[in-house]
């Protein structure tokens, strides 16, 4: 077993191979050397964990992914995850503001597959809406004047094609 | 679209597919510059884009996450997200533009108005994002003005113009000035290289490392020397037809470019083995090595490498019409290169049996094998050769005029075999053909089967083929006369332009939907024949007791000729034998016609339907009388056990065991025809 203990000081107790899920928590415990010592992870909060964990524990028997992921093209990339599987697609259900905090939490720990999940389940969020669409969505406010605005999108409609 | 532009496309991407798995990794390069970039912008950000920093979860995702989303998304919603904030806009123009798309008509002319303004009054400069420039995909819009638009795009990395035959040296050249990043240049296809363009990369691009260029013959070897010398990383070269250069390039090549991959030199004749020696001696990661009708490439050419496995990453050799090479350099590339896996040596017309014995120990590496012309080899090289290789995909042997059907049987037992070149191999017959057929089995892989002046062959076997190969794409049977007639030509591709009155006459080479047509009337035709075929046993047991003849033992008594009956379900030989008679008579004027045709095919469906029908009628009155009834008679091809391969030791093509199937070459009159009438398979039985 493992401990980690969170930002806001609560501990969790899991097993090794969950927790190993996460690549950056594998390295620190084989630099521990053992598995005594509570792991500190200052960036990730309780609730947070409790999720990410959760999608450890159930992904813990899966195949880690190749170690040459990181330089995977980027056309490999969108091959290889085309579908969201029922399970993973149930887990991310969750509100807008969980959804980002998974993804840094899974950029932070180093869980490929998890980060993956979260970036494509944002970019469903975009595929097919309009800029104005994209903008409610996420919060962002327009900063381009209408001129600019106008030019930008003249200039680059070859893209639409 | 025309193949022609599929090729052009084709060949288009496959170089920019190879360049792209040796280079730097598109993905992470850019993700490193927009970091950059994202990095240093944000120290001057906004009021608005403070704001929205805080309030979006969204902007405040480190680059590298919000690159692997924008990764997920197609062009068109990358194009909405543009618009969106600046913070996005700044991102994704890069990715935008990194690689413009000029695939079609409507982009390929919006990015050419854009280009077209003043570099100052568009909102970016987009010339400074581009890094792969292809415009080999809409070559009739390419001339000097287009390409003189993308003059002054200083990261140009990858250039390809393949095809842009509208092109002259000089825009080129002007693109080429200041991309010192450029790393390959495509110009396959493109007719004014000159000087200018070599001096040009040589002066701009030091970090050169592909260079096609096939059509350089004006090109001076003094450009192509200075080139090799200011370009010392490259890795591919390209250059075909001139005679310009000499061993002095090889020289400079060995010289300064030491990380060479690939060097391709078809048709430089003045080319020898003097310094190419060294290169194989020095350069051991070539993958890649071509040349041809050199005279001067001996069986020196790799006499100084030490006797083991030395040039491993050497995958394709091609040496076309390099006349004074024998099996003794073969022998030896195979042992220095142990995993080549094309290998081209048509018009060598030294090389033996022996080469193709000594190739046989490339095994499972070999795919591609082209032996045309090597008119001295014998079914024995191809057998040791193909029952070592099991992976071979494409053979070609075409001229190679000794071979026999035995070649064909040993070409049945390569699973992957896509093309087989057997153009002027003349003394294969159909019974090879048939015998291909039948070891091979249904739904083969075959795709391009290439039969020209094979000219013993007919339509039967051609037939077999065409059913069992539906992934035939390409067909050819130039020159051979049963073929060459209205109904079988209507389906045939149109002869090149160039060709003069009697080379059209003789064209008959089907392609694509061309072959599906000529499979669809064949089977049109045969299946008015369903009918007959419970009678072709009649000829098989005709055959088998010609073959026994024939092969000096006795004629079959009668009571074993019943036994032989019997095991194949043929009821009682004498009814069979009174009305089979009609029908053989129905079958041979089938062939006839479809050997010499001068009906139409509508025409002669009729008529045979006409036949059979009347045949048939007399035989239900026949039944009624008499009672008998064949059943249940078989003679398949699938019958046949595939496993049966023959252990070819001497060229027994088809060996006694082998039987049934009345394949023994009995070169008389009509038999032919009365062989294959008992060879097609049963249609639905017509009770």
């Amino acid at each position: 077993m493992v401990v980690l203990t969170t930002n806001d000081g609560e501990k969790f107790e899991v097993e090794k191979q969950v927790a190993e899920r996460s690549v950056l928590i594998k390295n620190m415990i084989e630099d521990i050397g053992g598995e005594s010592e509570p792991i500190p992870l200052p960036n990730v909060s309780s609730s947070v964990l409790k999720k990410v964990l959760e999608w450890c524990d159930h992904h813990k028997a899966d195949p880690l992914p190749a170690p040459t992921d990181a330089s995977d093209s980027a056309e490999e990339t969108r091959r290889r995850n085309i579908d969201i599987s029922e399970w993973d697609g149930k887990f991310i259900q969750v509100d807008q503001e969980m959804l980002f905090e998974i993804i840094l939490a899974a950029n932070y720990l180093d869980i490929k597959p998890l980060l993956d999940l979260g970036c494509k389940t944002v970019a469903n969020m975009i595929k097919g809406k309009s800029p104005e669409e994209i903008r409610k969505l996420f919060n962002i406010q327009n900063d381009f004047t209408p001129e600019e605005e106008a030019q930008i999108k003249r200039e680059n409609e070859w893209a639409e094609e | 679209m025309s193949p022609d532009v599929n090729n052009r496309n084709h060949h288009a991407l496959k170089f920019d597919f190879i360049m792209q798995n040796e280079g730097p990794d598109d993905y992470k390069q850019l993700k490193e510059s927009i970091t950059q970039r994202r990095n240093s912008a944000a120290a001057q950000k906004s009021e608005i884009q403070e704001l929205n920093y805080r309030n979006s979860p969204l902007l405040k995702l480190p680059t590298e996450v919000l690159l692997q989303i924008f990764n997920h998304l197609d062009r068109r919603d990358l194009y909405s997200l543009l618009t969106v904030c600046r913070e996005f806009a700044d991102l994704i123009i890069e990715i935008l533009w990194f690689r413009p798309n000029m695939q079609n008509d409507a982009s390929f002319n919006k990015i050419k108005a854009i280009m077209k303004l003043p570099k100052l009054s568009t909102h970016w400069d987009y010339r400074s994002f581009i890094k792969r420039l292809n415009l080999s995909f809409m070559t009739k819009l390419v001339d000097d003005d287009l390409l003189s638009l993308f003059v002054g795009c200083p990261k140009l990395e990858r250039l390809t113009l393949v095809n842009c035959t509208k092109l002259t040296h000089y825009p080129i050249t002007e693109v080429l000035k200041n991309c010192e990043k450029l790393q390959s240049i495509d110009l396959t296809g493109v007719t004014h290289i000159h000087d200018d363009i070599i001096y040009a990369l040589a002066d701009n691009c030091p970090r050169l490392q592909g260079l096609y260029a096939p059509g350089c013959g004006n090109v001076s070897e003094r450009a192509i020397l200075k080139l090799l010398t200011s370009c010392p990383m490259l890795k591919r070269v390209k250059f075909n037809g001139s005679e310009n250069i000499t061993d002095e390039t090889i020289s400079a090549m060995y010289e300064n470019c030491k990380s060479l991959v690939e060097i391709d030199l078809h048709n430089c004749p003045k080319v020898t083995d003097k310094y190419l020696k060294l290169i194989f001696l020095n350069l051991s990661q070539l993958r890649e090595f071509r040349i041809s009708n050199a005279a001067g490439i001996t069986d020196k050419l790799l006499e100084r490498l030490p006797n083991h496995f030395f040039l491993e990453k050497l995958r394709i050799i091609d040496i076309t019409g390099c006349n004074a090479i024998t099996d003794k350099l073969v022998e030896k590339l195979v042992i220095c290169a142990p995993r080549l896996r094309n290998v081209v040596l048509s018009k060598c017309m030294q090389i033996t049996d022996a080469s193709l014995r000594a190739l046989s120990q490339l095994g499972r590496s070999l795919h591609y094998i082209h032996l045309g012309h090597c008119a001295l080899i014998t079914d024995f090289g191809v057998a040791s050769l193909v029952r070592s290789c099991h992976r071979i995909q494409y053979i070609d042997l075409a001229c190679c005029s000794q071979l026999t059907d035995w070649t064909l049987v040993e070409l049945a037992n390569l699973p992957k075999l896509r093309r087989i070149g057997l153009v002027k191999c003349s003394l294969i017959s159909d019974s090879g053909i048939l015998e291909l057929v039948r070891r091979r089995g249904e739904q083969d892989c075959l795709e391009r089967v290439h039969l020209s002046y094979c000219t013993n062959l007919t339509i039967g076997p051609i037939y077999l083929l065409l059913k069992n190969c539906p992934k035939l794409t390409h067909l050819s049977l130039t020159g051979i006369n049963a073929f060459l007639r209205r109904e079988i030509t209507q389906y045939c591709r149109d002869p090149p332009p160039d060709f003069n009155e009697h080379q059209k006459n003789s064209f008959c080479v089907f392609s694509g939907h061309g072959v599906n047509q000529l499979r669809a009337h064949l089977n049109q035709v045969m299946e008015d024949r369903a009918y007959l075929i419970d009678h072709g046993d009649m000829h098989a047991l005709f055959h088998e007791r010609r073959r026994r003849f024939m092969n000096g033992g006795a004629d079959m008594d009668d009571e074993e000729m019943t036994l032989w009956a019997r095991q194949r379900g043929l009821g009682l030989l004498q009814s069979v034998d009174n009305d089979g008679q009609g029908m053989s008579d129905i079958n041979r004027e089938i062939f006839r016609e479809l050997n010499e045709g001068n009906m139409g095919p509508e025409e002669m469906r009729e008529h045979f339907q006409r036949l059979i029908r009347n045949h048939h009628q007399h035989r239900l009155v026949e039944r009624q009388f008499t009672g008998a009834e064949g059943q249940g008679d078989e003679v398949h091809l699938e019958n046949q056990d595939p496993q049966n391969a023959p252990q070819i030791v001497q060229p027994a093509v088809f060996p006694n065991g082998n039987q049934a199937i009345p394949i023994v070459n009995v070169d008389e009159d009509d038999d032919i025809e009365m062989q294959l009438v008992s060879l097609f398979p049963r249609g639905p039985q017509n009770s």
